[in-house]
């Protein structure tokens, strides 16, 4: 409802007069919702950047951004720790022996059609860890526990009462142990041992913290007939989650990490650290 | 020609006129050495299993070979065992051939009369053990193979716990409980051992070896002091000579503090500083780097600690280009023990260890915690057993037993063990495949019997 002289034109407008209406003052107060304006910290900026940082840090979805970004530059230096330099190493050529020509062309290529595979394959141990699981999901654990590798697909011809049962095989590739051959119950072997006595198996059952008694030879035998572990079963298991959490060191000198660059998440033990994070390391994992 | 391939194999000799085998090779085949031998002798050679290439010498060295370079700047380093199981067997055949040669350091082996003794590493994937099983009789054509888990073989070698006056067991008689705890290049495994015979379901691998640590301390040099991210075979030889693993890792970190790029004008306190100077290699005078006590006055004016220094008689000596090592010393085998430092989701050794044992039935854990031997190359750490003993003795209820002892020879350990059941020539009969039995049954039957499952 400005009057004056405008210089350009402006659309008419009017107040029109409600019933409820009375004359309202120049201001009015308004809800505010609570993180937006803390004027302490704000300052009514209209700085983008200033306020992006002072409104609390940042939001869900950019931590989550950033910490992507971390956990695959964390997994990109694992593989790096884990390499052999095969890049440039792995097509050395070997040498060649001096000798008969035609008899180390044949020694070279391998002297049976399952040598000359063998030594022709430029397969890595990674090709060999996914085909045993791929072989594990399909079957059990062929090469080991099944007796016959032949007609696994067909359905069994031998009557119930005949059928050996199979081993069951963990198809997981978790790396927790799988569950000790060894039966749980320690006072069973007690009883075992205690030739019936009802009054030594009480006895027997309650000292059972002093000292278990050793696991008898068919347990033994048990425990070592049990089938080995794959690569993936065997691997140690991560630490529980009651571990303190992971240590931080600075990158620049290795001393402890305790200030947190905003940018890449890195940790600096101290201001000069910190600056020579700014200038070599960060912008190279920024951009 | 495959007609003719086909014709041989079948007038391949099927042995039975052969005669019986001579003798006895036992080979441990790890990622980075081979330690080879006859059983009759009393130690192994130890052969780098690689095939490596110097671009300034321009030449290829297979296996032992390396032991006559002179120049092992930038050598890019061929390995046919990855992670512990031989992969690459072109590059393997080379090594093998050229340790079996006429004038190699065995003395010649001729396959046809030998028994083989192959190590291989728990939780091998079934490719590669059938590709050992071919490679052996197929294109080499030993006489009789035996592919036996590598840490069992340490049961058969003497134990460190007794006393070295004490008589040493009849050979082929293993130790009672052994829990392994082999430290290698690619990784570390922990095996329970009863009577020779590993506890599968107790079997363990942490994916931290000699490997990762060199990786780690190259990163880390590159990161302070000059780029070195090609001389592996240089960084190897100086996680060699100056690492070790803290007992207190944080006081170490303290003591050498760099307290924010000034340089180090004190030498730290106790009179047994960390912080060292390590005198780089340069091939034509200084073949192998060496440690020496840091000294702050060669390095004061140049600020990444990479200092030239001469010695009394500057016109004819040689400048020595010299590196200085903090917290490069303990941080990378610390790794071992706190694996989550770099991010891997992993429980260190110790935790590694109590997996095992837990995986165990109660009754047994105090015998093995009593029993722990450490072999592998990248045990020769210093402190990583009293690091090992320190740390278990902590977790573990008061009052148990815990010993932990280093092999006397840690990297020929296995071998050794291997010599030693070999030498019994009835316990090795009753396990061994001979040429015969392979070509008659089949590789698979092998694979079976050498799991433990076939019937003799």
């Amino acid at each position: 409802m400005a009057t004056g002289p405008l210089r350009f034109r402006t659309p008419h407008i009017e107040e029109l007069p409600t019933t409820g209406s009375r004359q309202a003052p120049g201001f009015a107060w308004v809800a505010v919702s609570g993180a937006q304006d803390d004027p302490a910290k704000n300052w009514g900026t209209s700085n983008r950047k200033r306020a992006r940082a002072s409104l609390g840090g940042p939001t869900d979805q950019q931590r989550e951004a950033l910490s992507a970004r971390q956990q695959r530059e964390v997994e990109r230096k694992i593989r790096d720790l884990n390499s052999d330099n095969s890049k440039n190493a792995a097509e050395l050529p070997i040498p060649k022996k001096e000798g008969g020509a035609g008899a180390s062309t044949v020694a070279r290529a391998g002297k049976t059609p399952n040598t000359k595979k063998i030594l022709g394959s430029g397969k890595t141990f990674a090709h060999y860890l996914d085909d045993e699981e791929a072989e594990i999901a399909r079957t059990g654990r062929r090469d080991v526990d099944v007796e016959a590798p032949t007609g696994a697909q067909r359905p069994s011809k031998t009557p119930l009462a005949r059928r050996k049962t199979r081993e069951e095989s963990s198809m997981s590739g978790s790396p927790a142990p799988i569950t000790p051959v060894a039966p749980p119950a320690l006072p069973r072997i007690s009883q075992a041992l205690s030739f019936g006595e009802t009054t030594t198996l009480d006895a027997e059952e309650e000292g059972d913290d002093a000292v278990p008694p050793l696991p008898s030879s068919a347990e033994m035998e048990a425990l070592l007939n049990a089938p080995p572990l794959t690569y993936s079963q065997a691997r140690s298991a991560p630490p529980t989650p009651g571990a303190p959490p992971p240590r931080r060191f600075c990158e620049t000198c290795g001393y402890w990490g305790r200030v947190k660059c905003m940018k890449c998440g890195a940790m600096t033990c101290s201001v000069s650290c910190k600056e020579e994070h700014d200038q070599s390391k960060c912008l190279k994992m920024y951009a | 020609m495959a007609r003719q391939k086909a014709h041989s194999l079948i007038n391949a000799p099927a042995p039975a006129p052969a005669a019986p085998p001579t003798a006895t090779l036992i080979l441990d085949a790890g990622a980075h050495t081979l330690k080879a031998g006859f059983s009759t002798a009393g130690t192994c050679h130890i052969i780098p299993n690689c095939l490596a290439r110097s671009d300034r010498d321009r030449r290829t060295y297979i296996a032992a070979d390396l032991a006559s370079c002179r120049d092992f700047g930038e050598l890019a380093v061929r390995r046919p065992v990855e992670r512990g199981y031989i992969v690459d067997w072109s590059g393997e055949k080379a090594v093998w051939e050229h340790v079996f040669a006429a004038g190699g350091v065995l003395g010649g082996v001729v396959a046809a009369e030998t028994t083989l003794v192959l190590t291989e590493q728990p939780g091998a994937p079934a490719g590669t053990a059938r590709m050992s099983d071919e490679m052996v009789f197929e294109e080499f054509g030993f006489a009789g193979y035996y592919r036996a888990l590598g840490p069992a073989l340490n049961a058969y070698a003497p134990s460190p716990f007794l006393p070295s006056t004490a008589p040493p067991p009849p050979p082929g008689t293993p130790l009672e409980c052994l829990l392994v705890v082999d430290a290698g290049h690619s990784h570390t495994t922990v095996t329970p051992l009863y009577h020779g015979r590993p506890l599968h379901p107790a079997c363990r691998r942490l994916d931290i070896g000699g490997k990762l640590l060199t990786n780690h301390l190259k990163q880390l040099l590159s990161a302070r002091t000059f780029d070195v991210h090609k001389e592996v075979w240089l960084v190897n030889e100086i996680k060699e000579d100056a690492c070790f693993v803290s007992q207190h890792f944080a006081r170490d970190l303290e003591r050498t503090w760099k307290h924010n790029g000034s340089p180090r004008t004190k030498v730290d306190d106790g009179g047994d500083s960390i912080v060292q100077d390590y005198i780089l290699p340069d091939y034509e005078t200084i073949t192998r780097g060496f440690t020496r006590p840091h000294d702050p006055t060669l390095t004061a004016r140049n600020r990444l600690g990479l200092g030239l220094a001469t010695t009394s008689t500057p016109a004819t000596a040689p400048k020595e280009h010299i590196l200085t090592l903090g917290n490069e010393r303990f941080v990378p085998p610390e790794l071992l023990f706190t694996p989550s430092d770099i991010g891997i989701p992993s429980a260190g050794l110790t935790g590694t260890v109590l997996q095992s044992l837990a995986a165990l039935p109660a009754s047994l854990r105090p015998a093995f915690l009593a029993n722990i031997v450490v072999v592998g190359g990248t045990a020769l750490l210093p402190g990583l057993v009293e690091r090992l003993r320190a740390e278990l003795r902590a977790r573990v209820e008061e009052g148990t037993e815990v010993r932990v002892a280093r092999a006397g020879d840690a990297v020929g350990n296995c071998w050794l063990g291997g010599a030693r059941m070999a030498r019994d020539g009835g316990g090795l009969g009753r396990v061994v495949v001979t040429r015969g039995e392979y070509f008659e049954h089949g590789e698979g039957w092998v694979r079976r019997r050498f799991a433990g499952k076939g019937v003799r």
